[in-house]
């Protein structure tokens, strides 16, 4: 080691203090229930309450398609959703942060923040009061005689979509917004100075500039999408086949905690690789992206 | 008329109202093609705003800006044939130093080959050979000077804009890159547009000033004309150095004005043919600290104000050093330049002093009205 000397100083006490509540937090909430989590999925059951080591769990995750067609699914719906949240969320960033001023900046801001004092039961109700078969979108458009009779907007993979787009937002608004406002307007009037058009200014500075929020704010919302819940199955319903339904199914319906375990374990590994994918695909570290 | 093609950029009774303030008001000029122009003024003067109406961030209320006889009045920023070098030289920071220099290239459509020859050759031309691999970050402050300069001009623009791209760095390298961008200016030998707040910038590198105040130019000339002949009150008072006193007429001769400042200081000035003024005028009274001569011995000379005074302070400050000194009646203050020679080399606080300065070199303007 380079320091040899200083790393034999021993610990300062005040500096453990300090740490402590960090390391109890890592330790106790989220090392250990991963590894317990991890330990209970390699447990196959062989007789009534008798345990042995195995795959079995992983094995029949691999063998049953409705498992790992949900888990598909869910992946790639998830991609999807954090796709689209970019595409709607870059234009209203790109609003908030460069072409309002003042007063009229914060109240946006607000604006997007509001949904979110409300709990996510309460919104996606709310959703559900809009969309179904006697809510507010059909009743309208039969009064105004679009359609003859009641249409069920819900339980539909769109709606699950708008659900999902729609609790996300904010978590892709508020990095956008930070990192775009700290564009100075100068560079964008140099692109245009130098002959850019829309397209090559956009390209070639905004998004480069922008990058690690696009990135941070896509992780946020791609992990926040695919934990989801609520949202998948309240708007969804039975036809959901979102990923955490079949963790939930595994643990509280049947009671099967090593298989719900092994799911808990593939939900998270998947989740870090399609991360990790990304980070490598887009050439940005961890570490900038985050900071 | 407005097709001169000797002039580079023409403008013509341009005015920008911001609401009910007017940023630039009824400002007509034009440069001659190659030439180094500069916009000198105050901050908040206007002159920010007359440059981006002239890149075309911002549109003139009324008036007509022509470069080289073409109107630009609806032609956005990418068409016309300006290029700005901005405040912050705004280079972009997630390219290398060609990137940055090929992207307006690249945006004309131009092929990689010709490009890179471009990019080679300007880069040489500022003495950056060889720096085209290098981030900005590695860049020193004036590298990425002459990078931002180089970028604009590669795409050989009718005029470049320059945004006081040199209030960013310490002295000593402002005093380098005065030197440096006027020598620049003449080797492509484009029309530069320069605005500064930085008198000794614009008088150094400019063939032509223009002084701006409450967005009007005040005076429009080469460096000599403004220092020498300042045309009112507020040139007078911008450029250069000058002692000022706020005096009334007391009366005029056939040669000289007599005029006394607000402590009773009495002196003559200049009597010049265009100003007429009564006896009881307000005026306000310019000479310059390098006009006055000091000496330890009265000679008295024909056509100067002669005075006694008392040094108050010696300003130290090598070649630019000055004396503080008061006059002997009024107790007016007066600076003057302090020769470094050993006639004054052990004066010291609380001498007496002959004080004596050309009546022609007393400028007198009528009182400026506050705005």
């Amino acid at each position: 080691m380079m320091t040899k000397g200083k790393s034999k100083t021993p610990l300062k006490l005040g500096l453990l203090l300090l740490l402590c509540p960090l390391l109890l937090w890592l330790v106790l909430l989220v090392i250990l229930p991963q590894l317990t989590m991890l330990n209970i999925s390699l447990q196959e059951r062989v007789a009534p309450r008798i345990y042995e080591y195995g795959f079995s769990n992983y094995i029949e995750f691999f063998t049953e398609p409705l498992y790992w067609n949900t888990f598909l699914r869910t992946a790639v719906m998830s991609i999807i959703a954090t796709v689209l949240t970019l595409i709607i969320a870059f234009p209203i960033s790109y609003y908030i942060a460069k072409m309002l001023r003042g007063r009229a900046k914060g109240l946006l801001l607000v604006l997007c923040l509001i949904p979110f004092w409300v709990s996510e039961l309460v919104r996606t109700y709310g959703w559900m009061i809009l969309l179904r078969e006697s809510g507010v979108v059909s009743s309208f458009l039969q009064y105004i005689g679009m359609t003859e009779g009641p249409i069920e907007f819900l339980y539909t993979d769109a709606t699950i979509m708008l659900g999902l787009v729609y609790s996300s937002m904010l978590f892709m608004v508020v990095p956008l917004t930070s990192t775009l406002e700290s564009l100075d307007d100068s560079y964008i009037e140099a692109g245009y100075d130098l002959g850019g058009n829309g397209l090559s200014v956009f390209w070639q500075i905004i998004v480069p500039h922008a990058k690690p929020a696009i990135i941070s704010g896509c992780i946020v919302v791609f992990m926040l999408t695919l934990g989801n819940y609520l949202t998948p199955i309240l708007l969804g319903g039975k036809s959901s086949l979102w990923f955490t339904e079949q963790i939930f199914t595994q643990f509280i319906t049947r009671f099967n905690w090593q298989q719900g375990s092994a799911f808990g374990v593939l939900l998270l590994s998947i989740s870090s690789l399609i991360v990790w994918l990304g980070l490598k695909l887009s050439r940005q570290s961890f570490s900038k992206v985050m900071s | 008329m407005l097709n001169h093609t000797d002039f580079d950029l023409q403008c013509t009774d341009l005015v920008r109202q911001f609401d009910d303030f007017t940023a630039v008001d009824q400002v007509s000029f034009a440069i001659k093609k190659g030439s180094f122009f500069s916009i000198l003024g105050p901050s908040g003067c206007g002159k920010t705003t007359l440059l981006r109406m002239l890149a075309g961030f911002d549109d003139p209320t009324s008036g007509d800006i022509f470069i080289k006889g073409k109107s630009m009045i609806g032609v956005p920023p990418n068409k016309r044939p300006v290029n700005m070098v901005f405040q912050h030289l705004a280079l972009f920071p997630n390219m290398n130093v060609s990137e940055n220099i090929a992207y307006g290239l690249h945006r004309q459509g131009i092929n990689k080959v010709e490009i890179k020859h471009k990019v080679d050759q300007v880069l040489a031309r500022v003495n950056l050979s060889g720096s085209g691999q290098k981030e900005i970050s590695q860049l020193s402050g004036g590298q990425k000077q002459r990078i931002a300069i180089a970028r604009c001009l590669v795409l050989n623009p009718d005029v470049l804009l320059l945004d006081e791209p040199l209030g960013a760095l310490d002295l000593k390298l402002r005093e380098h890159m005065k030197v440096e961008l006027k020598k620049l200016q003449q080797e492509f030998d484009t029309t530069f547009v320069y605005i500064t707040h930085d008198q000794s910038e614009a008088l150094v590198m400019s063939d032509q000033v223009a002084v701006m105040n409450h967005g009007q130019f005040q005076q429009v000339g080469d460096p000599q004309q403004l220092y020498f002949q300042p045309d009112n009150a507020f040139v007078a008072g911008f450029v250069g150095d000058s002692n000022k006193w706020s005096a009334t007429v007391i009366d005029i001769l056939s040669d000289s004005l007599q005029v006394k400042t607000t402590t009773g200081f009495i002196l003559y000035t200049k009597k010049s043919d265009e100003k007429a003024f009564i006896i009881g005028s307000e005026v306000e009274v310019f000479i310059r600290p390098e006009a006055i001569h000091i000496s330890q011995v009265s000679a008295p000379k024909a056509d100067q104000n002669q005075l006694t005074a008392t040094v108050n302070n010696i300003l130290f400050d090598g070649a630019n050093s000055q004396l503080l000194v008061e006059e002997q009646t009024s107790r007016e203050e007066i600076k003057v330049k302090l020769p470094q020679t050993a006639e004054f080399i052990h004066l010291k606080k609380g001498d007496n002093l002959q004080i004596s300065f050309p009546k022609q070199q007393v400028n007198v303007f009528p009182k400026l009205q506050d705005k």
